[in-house]
């Protein structure tokens, strides 16, 4: 009983230290396992190859910094098939705390790999406020809300936007988010002008979008680092996502051996108490 | 790896180890990122805002013949009325306006593109019947719908037959937040992986050219 | 005057925007939605300065008064100004200056802001270890579904833990996705994006018509 008052009463820093090592051992240590493809992201890769080739699309950029973990990867993946299908992309952000600079970084640093232009195969419009009048001001005009790209150029002096001007032009939007902004891309621009969407999202937001997935507003879903990595090895580009899988795994199996841990303990000390008393 | 990328790789290690050290307890180094976090995040907003609403949205189209952008402009600054007792009452219009206009979006925003195709695809998902397994997966489906909304309607007391819906929304609702605490622990850690995977590739991985 | 004003405002705009649904751009009321949602954009832009400028008087008071803890204050108000300040400053006078890549903003936020914005979330991960240690316990029947179910899903998320599922006969990870995730989840979820979404459009109406205006503040 000794043994269950010390394990109830740890210090929480001890718990700290080894989820730290069961994340760093397996980056020394690999041990691969196969990552198997959920139904829900094989739809949203199978719906973007049905793509006629050279269409413009969306690539959304959504989130925040403090999860680039999860989402960049999604976005990475995304550029990839686009690009392999020559799709004009035009990526934008309703994240004023680093979406416009993230969408920068992300699509200048892909593009050279399949010889991209900027202007001419891709624009980052960067951002705007409110999301909502964003969302559905650009169902109007996209130049009304976006009348330069993050850079201040006019989108008449762009090329690629010589023929674009609302959702009718584009054929698919791609929404990587960390929070509710996909709610509001499928209530208003999915539901009223019926541009097919996917979304790739945080593990924390997946389980909700399941309902959008199964309502057809989505065509597919990506969901947390294990989503990503599935998406990486459907678009045959393994990276950060697919690399991480082994410490996800690691550290899963940790808290679920804490939570059995502390449950028994805690069972054990009721049980003690009872007699006890 | 060129000189200036070491000790930029060296740079975001150390404020990532500052921030990793609060784990064991506070301390200036934590402390001293924390506030530079705060301060730099802050700062970025006003780089932002000048740049893609003050400069792109207002004065370039106002100097190119927009002049009725200049109403927007004054609503804008009207906003900073808040912070003056004296004269708060004046951010009152441009807050109403905000609000106004969000709302009237999401009145048919909400109903049109949230309820209505969810509620359509709750009915239809019977029309998609094919063999037992799929008749099963629509009957849970149907009743999950139901008996969540009705545990969530607090109008009425939860008794009799309404009491015993709302206690299979309950388990339900305990199936889905179990699914929804799998989803969040993963989203958690791999944050933790994603800042490990730094510290283990890239920095460690710069020692190699120090020493 | 000081209350009515405004509710007239939010009445007005949201009516236009609910009746601009039902007509098309080029006629009187589709343009009028149009520009009230540019305006939108560009007064939505000042509201994200609010926090600035609170943030800004907030620490100088602090620093002011040189409470406990002042010189963290002086911090945070160098690192605004630090990133602030050459931002708005043309481009043209400095590749340092302005927001494009290379500028001194670009480069704070890229490898000092987003980095430590990322450390701050990634601690979550050992609080959750720690509350899944000390405070899940499976003390009702209602709660021990929550746990098991929460287990299976962390065990089926992960490759590791998938293989160890697909020890076991049948397809338990088909299974989990078709009537776990896409069954009662969805079904749960679908129950609380209708709920939520009738309880924001009602609430947007209170706001339409005057009802609710706690928004507004007090006096």
């Amino acid at each position: 009983m000794e043994f269950w008052k010390r394990i109830e009463g740890i210090d929480r820093r001890w718990i700290y230290l080894i989820v730290g090592i069961a994340v760093i051992v397996p980056f020394l240590l690999p041990i691969p396992f196969p990552i198997s493809i959920t139904p829900e992201a094989q739809m949203l890769y199978d719906h973007i190859e049905s793509l006629p080739d050279s269409v413009t699309v969306m690539l959304v950029f959504d989130y925040y910094p403090s999860t680039i973990a999860e989402c960049e990867p999604m976005a990475r993946s995304a550029l990839h098939q686009f690009w392999r299908k020559d799709c004009k992309i035009i990526t934008l952000s309703n994240i004023p705390l680093g979406g416009p600079s993230m969408a920068e970084t992300v699509t200048r640093e892909i593009a050279p790999e399949y010889n991209k232009v900027y202007g001419e195969d891709y624009v980052n419009l960067g951002y705007k406020a409110n999301y909502v009048a964003v969302l559905s001001g650009m169902g109007t005009s996209i130049r009304s809300i976006f009348p330069t790209d993050n850079s201040g150029t006019n989108l008449d002096d762009i090329p690629m936007m010589d023929s674009v001007f609302n959702y009718e032009q584009v054929s698919f939007i791609f929404e990587v988010a960390d929070n509710a902004t996909a709610d509001y891309w499928v209530s208003i621009v999915n539901a009223q002008y019926g541009v097919p969407m996917g979304c790739g999202t945080t593990a924390v937001s997946a389980p909700k979008y399941y309902a959008f997935v199964g309502s057809g507003q989505f065509v597919g879903l990506l969901g947390g680092m294990k989503g990503a990595a599935e998406y990486e090895l459907l678009v045959e580009k393994p990276g950060n996502a697919v690399i991480g899988m082994g410490a996800q795994s690691m550290v899963h199996l940790l808290i679920i051996a804490l939570v059995i841990l502390g449950n028994i303990g805690f069972f054990m000390l009721g049980k003690h108490r009872r007699r006890v008393s | 790896m060129s000189g200036w990328e070491i000790f930029e790789v060296w740079v975001i290690a150390f404020f990532t180890l500052s921030l990793f050290s609060f784990m064991y307890k506070d301390n200036p180094f934590y402390k001293v990122a924390e506030h530079i976090f705060a301060g730099l995040s802050a700062g970025y907003y006003v780089g932002l805002i000048w740049e893609s609403v003050i400069v792109q949205q207002l004065w370039d189209p106002m100097m190119g013949g927009d002049w009725w952008l200049v109403f927007p402009g004054i609503l804008g600054f009207l906003m900073f009325a808040r912070f003056f007792p004296k004269v708060s009452w004046v951010s009152r219009t441009p807050l109403a306006f905000v609000m106004g206009v969000t709302a009237g979006i999401f009145i048919i925003s909400q109903l049109h593109g949230l309820v209505l195709p969810q509620m359509q695809a709750t009915m239809g998902v019977v029309d998609d019947v094919n063999g037992f397994w799929d008749f099963l997966l629509a009957t849970v489906v149907v009743v999950g719908v139901i008996s969540t909304l009705i545990y969530f309607y607090f109008s009425k007391e939860h008794t009799g037959a309404l009491g015993v819906t709302a206690k299979v929304g309950i388990w339900f609702i305990m199936i889905s937040f179990g699914a929804h605490f799998g989803y969040t622990v993963m989203g958690r850690v791999s944050l933790l992986i994603g800042r490990v995977q730094f510290l283990v590739e890239d920095w460690v991985g710069s020692f190699s050219y120090i020493f | 005057m000081k209350t009515s004003f405004p509710v007239a405002v939010a009445f007005l705009t949201g009516m236009a925007l609910v009746v601009s649904f039902f007509f098309r751009e080029g006629t009187l009321v589709g343009d009028l939605s149009k520009n009230l949602k540019i305006w939108l954009t560009i007064v939505g832009g000042f509201t994200l300065l609010l926090g600035v400028v609170s943030i800004t008087r907030v620490n100088w008071a602090g620093v002011k008064r040189q409470k406990s803890g002042w010189g963290y204050k002086l911090l945070t108000l160098v690192s605004i100004f630090v990133m602030a300040i050459p931002s708005i400053l043309p481009a043209s006078w400095s590749p340092l200056f302005g927001r494009a890549e290379g500028s001194i903003y670009d480069w704070l936020f890229t490898y000092l802001d987003s980095p430590m914005m990322a450390t701050m979330f990634a601690t979550l991960a050992f609080y959750i270890a720690s509350a899944a240690y000390r405070a899940f316990r499976a003390r009702t029947v209602e709660s021990t579904i929550l746990l098991l179910v929460a287990t299976i899903v962390m065990l089926w998320r992960v490759p590791m833990g998938e293989a160890f599922l697909n020890l076991f006969p049948g397809d338990l990870p088909g299974f989990l996705n078709a009537f776990v995730m896409n069954g009662a989840n969805l079904a749960v979820q679908r129950g609380i994006i209708i709920g939520a979404a009738l309880g924001a459009a009602s609430m947007s109406l209170r706001i339409i018509l005057g009802i609710e205006r706690t928004y507004m503040g007090k006096g």
